[in-house]
């Protein structure tokens, strides 16, 4: 960064008075030596001076008396309780947005956390069970998990050397998975 | 002896009526140019100059000290006009006419008729680039300009750090800047 | 209060209000005290077509196992303690034992005892969603095969 960057980044403190004493004086020096940071001065001082007239120049003078009489009559006139509590809520709550974006982040987080216990068809999407442990006293099994229906299965097969309860039962065909 | 602010603050604390009377005369003016200053329509400044003032009354007593009293009362008077800002419905039009009619009610010394066209063309975009502005650039402009506050009081009115104060004059008079540019 | 004045201590203090209010009602979410187990007893065959109207819900899940012809032969609900047990009659001769173990991260643990008389047939430690259900078949019955549907609500 050269010598007019950094005094150009000064510029706008210097003018408005926030600089201090010893880096005012660097400020000033180097601007009434150099054309460019001295137009840059000029175009900030004109900027400053046409805004002041803009501003200052539309307010017109207001008499006190009317404006205490006035305001008088409404310290005196009764706030209904509802407005007064209207006010004192939104005082409170009356904070910048981004106080409130963290604690809506954190609210948003825990419902996405949460969804199945709120949303009952996101319930059914995610209906996978999970089979812990198993003993089928030496049959044959299969566990099955269907992804689209989310669908498990587990299918127990009649054992060939035939179960006491084959003889009343007629085996057959397992489910074509 | 003029009583200082604080003290007139501690009598009306103790319900002296004409305490506070003494502290609205000190202000009334300032407050109402600040918040003409972002609203640039004259009855609803006057309108938030007062409800500012009220405001300063009933909640007077809360006052501890740990600003100065006129950065405690600017910043109701700022929040209550940003707060207007955006409810306020109308186009930019209606605020140049507003402005024209306030300038007009000046007295004006007759002038050169091309200055006075590029005064007011100037004048007439000012009021847009600054209107243009959001109400947090708006207000340190005129918190600025209007009333010469330092960085740390304009801080303190808008609930922000200096480095927050300084970036947006810095932004705002950028904009200001490029807009009007050719009238400068 | 100074402390509410600032932006930053705002913002801690309403999320340290929310987290708090996320705990709360986190804890307060009682453990449920007993489960309500349902058992839908279907014979799957190959025999027709039918489609029985009353199973339309587990349409999708009863076409995986690609039998024909699906009838619901009864439906049963009955509440049961944690850690206590349910008997339910199976056609057959069949008996099924249900015991809910516990109830963790919104899934339900059930122990599942198929016997017929008194010889263990199939024992399984299955973990269902709340709410949910899996499928247990495979026993021959009436010339298809037994489909239990075996559901839990945590209540």
């Amino acid at each position: 960064m050269n010598e007019c960057e950094r005094i150009e980044q000064s510029m706008e403190r210097w003018l408005d008075g926030e600089l201090g004493a010893a880096e005012s004086e660097v400020v000033r020096s180097h601007v009434d030596s150099c054309a460019n940071c001295g137009a840059v001065e000029q175009r900030l001082v004109k900027l400053e001076r046409a805004l002041g007239n803009v501003l200052a120049a539309a307010a017109p003078r207001i008499e006190f008396a009317p404006f205490w009489s006035e305001l008088e009559r409404r310290i005196d006139e009764k706030t209904p309780w509802h407005k007064d509590l209207r006010e004192r809520i939104h005082g409170w709550f009356a904070v910048p947005r981004t106080a409130w974006a963290v604690p809506a982040l954190i609210v948003l987080l825990i419902a996405v956390l949460s969804y199945d216990s709120y949303l009952p068809f996101w319930r059914s999407r995610n209906n996978s069970a999970t089979v812990v442990s198993i003993d089928a006293y030496g049959r044959s099994v299969a566990l099955l998990r269907e992804d689209e229906s989310k669908t498990t299965v587990i299918w127990l097969y009649q054992n060939q050397e035939g179960d006491d309860e084959a003889a009343e039962e007629t085996p057959q065909p397992g489910p074509a998975f | 002896m003029e009583l200082s602010d604080w003290e007139l603050v501690r009598k009306c604390q103790s319900g002296e009526m004409s305490a506070f009377q003494e502290l609205a005369s000190r202000y009334h003016q300032k407050v109402f140019m600040v918040i003409l200053g972002l609203l640039r329509n004259r009855d609803d400044a006057m309108e938030v100059a007062q409800e500012t003032f009220l405001r300063a009354y009933r909640k007077i007593g809360g006052f501890q000290g740990g600003s100065s009293f006129y950065t405690w009362l600017y910043r109701i008077a700022v929040n209550l006009a940003i707060d207007a800002q955006r409810r306020q419905k109308r186009n930019p039009l209606d605020f140049r006419e507003n402005m024209d009619d306030l300038l007009e009610s000046q007295d004006e010394v007759a002038r050169d008729p091309f200055a006075e066209v590029h005064d007011r063309e100037l004048r007439e975009n000012m009021i847009k680039a600054i209107n243009d502005l959001t109400p947090e650039h708006k207000a340190v402009i005129v918190l600025r300009t209007i009333e010469g506050l330092s960085y740390k009081d304009i801080g303190e009115i808008l609930g922000c750090s200096e480095g927050t104060v300084m970036s947006r004059l810095h932004y705002a008079r950028k904009k200001l800047h490029d807009k009007l540019s050719s009238f400068l | 209060m100074k402390l509410l004045k600032k932006l930053p201590s705002r913002v801690l203090l309403f999320s340290w209000l929310t987290l708090a209010a996320a705990g709360i009602l986190g804890a307060a979410e009682k453990q449920p005290q007993t489960v309500q187990i349902s058992i839908g007893t279907i014979l799957a065959g190959n025999q027709n077509d039918e489609f029985d109207a009353k199973l339309k819900g587990m349409e999708a899940q009863l076409k995986v196992l690609k039998y024909r012809s699906y009838r619901l032969l009864k439906n049963e609900s009955q509440t049961v303690p944690w850690r206590g047990e349910k008997a339910f009659e199976i056609p057959g001769g069949r008996t099924l034992t249900i015991t809910p173990q516990e109830f963790q991260d919104n899934r339900v643990s059930v122990k599942v005892r198929l016997t017929q008389g008194q010889k263990p047939l199939l024992d399984t430690t299955v973990k269902i969603p709340n709410k949910g259900n899996f499928i247990l078949g495979g026993p021959p019955h009436e010339g298809g095969a037994l489909v239990l549907s075996i559901s839990a609500a945590a209540q």
